[in-house]
């Protein structure tokens, strides 16, 4: 537990990014496409600046992030209860220190990897490695979350006659939500950031705008791409701690 | 060829490659340390000025690393600066935080006792605020230099050094006889790099760490 002090500075952070990171992102972007579409663009620019190729890569983008947070969502927080339950305790420090490990590979690494061992193109070969990576927050997060819960609640859950499943509906989970959704958000944005590596094995997203700028020596192209990709992020990010603010316990806001 | 003996063959390749890595990652938490301490003592003392710094490197820290390196490229060019530059920007987040939470949970009455003694501000911050958060400090450039390692994989797009460079390479020639291999070798050195990497941290933190704290 950090003093008050500290607690109050980051809680103040997190106030000051609620209300004025939409504000920038929608600022930013706003800027940087009314230049890029003011300015005179040639062929090659043309081809990559124009509202359909944007709105498609902007899409599969968004595509990869949901899929991968959804993927991760189901197989994270089921796992993360399991390891939790008395009987699978044994496992919990083996499966946790698998998983710090398995944080330390790049992201890079692991997507080019995967396409080299399947040599599969496209969305799942992207998906499914960023999914991997992005567990590892949720499942660490969801499995401290239950830890913390007071057991003397669980006890008091059990006493008045709820079943084990009722006690960790009804008790352990609703007081693990904030840890489960500081995990997703951090998933989110670790999902949007492998995505804009997508392009390196067919994946599409925003990268590929990126990618076209810099070896095309497109300079526009490559800014408007990476604008995007950090809009994208910021707005992600600023969606989960939304979801923070809206979807924890009442008693404990 | 099997991976040890693609090891075997190339293992110099594979040792500078490693050793540039590691460098790159130290030396810009080294820099990204002087940065982030400066400015948590900076912002500390106000909480207004600490909020808007936790905010601005968290915010930072969402940032694509991919986008990022793209955005640097047209203005630093490529290879080592926007490496650097890159690196330095994500390491400062945990920092950052992490001395702002150091310098504020120093003991009042300690920093009193202090002053009542007759030490200046100066004296107050370097010999005692400044020792009773290092250990914050230090597990701040722990988590930036675990972060690094893989961030700085990526920067081999951008003509960066070290083992993202094996990776790209290992993309480049899919379908050859050593595209996994190099995959590999760049994905499992950063994986060890980043655990004898992260053993070091405790060493220092160890023989660096002030004795009446430890």
């Amino acid at each position: 537990m950090t003093t008050p002090t500290a607690e109050r500075g980051s809680r103040r952070a997190e106030r000051i990014r609620l209300y004025a990171q939409p504000l920038i992102v929608f600022g930013i972007v706003a800027i940087v496409l009314a230049w890029a579409f003011g300015s005179d663009l040639d062929a090659i620019e043309q081809r990559s600046i124009n509202a359909s190729t944007i709105l498609t890569l902007t899409w599969q983008h968004v595509e990869i992030t949901a899929v991968v947070t959804a993927l991760v969502l189901v197989v994270a927080v089921p796992l993360g209860v399991v390891l939790t339950r008395r009987w699978a305790k044994p496992l919990a420090p083996l499966v946790l220190g698998l998983a710090n490990i398995g944080q330390a590979a790049p992201a890079v690494g692991l997507l080019v990897l995967f396409f080299l061992a399947t040599g599969w193109t496209g969305f799942w070969v992207v998906v499914l490695p960023t999914a991997l990576y992005a567990l590892l927050p949720v499942l660490r997060n969801t499995m401290v979350g239950l830890q913390q819960v007071d057991p003397a609640l669980v006890e008091a859950g059990r006493g008045i006659g709820m079943s084990g499943f009722s006690v960790l509906r009804r008790i352990e989970f609703p007081l693990a939500v904030p840890f489960v959704l500081a995990g997703l958000r951090t998933a989110l944005v670790l999902a949007v950031g492998v995505a804009t590596l997508a392009m390196l094995v067919d994946g599409g997203g925003l990268g590929v705008m990126i990618d076209t700028g810099y070896k095309l020596r497109r300079t526009s192209v490559l800014v408007v791409g990476a604008v995007l990709a950090v809009a994208l992020a910021l707005l992600v990010d600023w969606l989960g701690a939304l979801a923070e603010q809206l979807l924890g316990p009442k008693g404990l806001r | 060829m099997s991976f040890w003996e693609f090891l075997a063959s190339r293992w110099e390749q594979v040792l500078v490659d490693s050793y540039l890595h590691a460098s790159a990652v130290l030396q810009c938490t080294v820099i990204a340390a002087v940065i982030g301490i400066f400015v948590g003592i900076g912002v500390y003392r106000s909480p207004g000025g600490s909020a808007v710094a936790t905010a601005l490197a968290s915010a930072v820290l969402t940032i694509p690393s991919f986008a990022l390196l793209g955005l640097l490229i047209p203005v630093l060019g490529l290879g080592v600066a926007p490496t650097v530059t890159a690196l330095v920007l994500y390491a400062l987040l945990p920092i950052v935080r992490n001395t702002i939470v150091g310098l504020s949970t120093v003991d009042k009455s300690v920093t009193d006792a202090a002053r009542g003694i007759g030490m200046s501000r100066t004296g107050v911050l370097t010999r005692i605020e400044l020792r009773l958060a290092w250990p914050s400090i230090l597990a701040g450039m722990r988590v930036s230099t675990q972060m690094l390692m893989g961030i700085a994989a990526i920067a081999a797009y951008a003509k960066g050094p070290g083992l993202g460079n094996l990776i790209f390479s290992g993309l480049q020639r899919v379908g050859g006889a050593n595209a996994v291999n190099m995959a590999v070798a760049g994905t499992l050195g950063v994986i060890v790099l980043a655990l004898v990497v992260d053993g070091l941290w405790v060493l220092v933190g160890r023989l660096t760490t002030p004795r009446g704290i430890r």
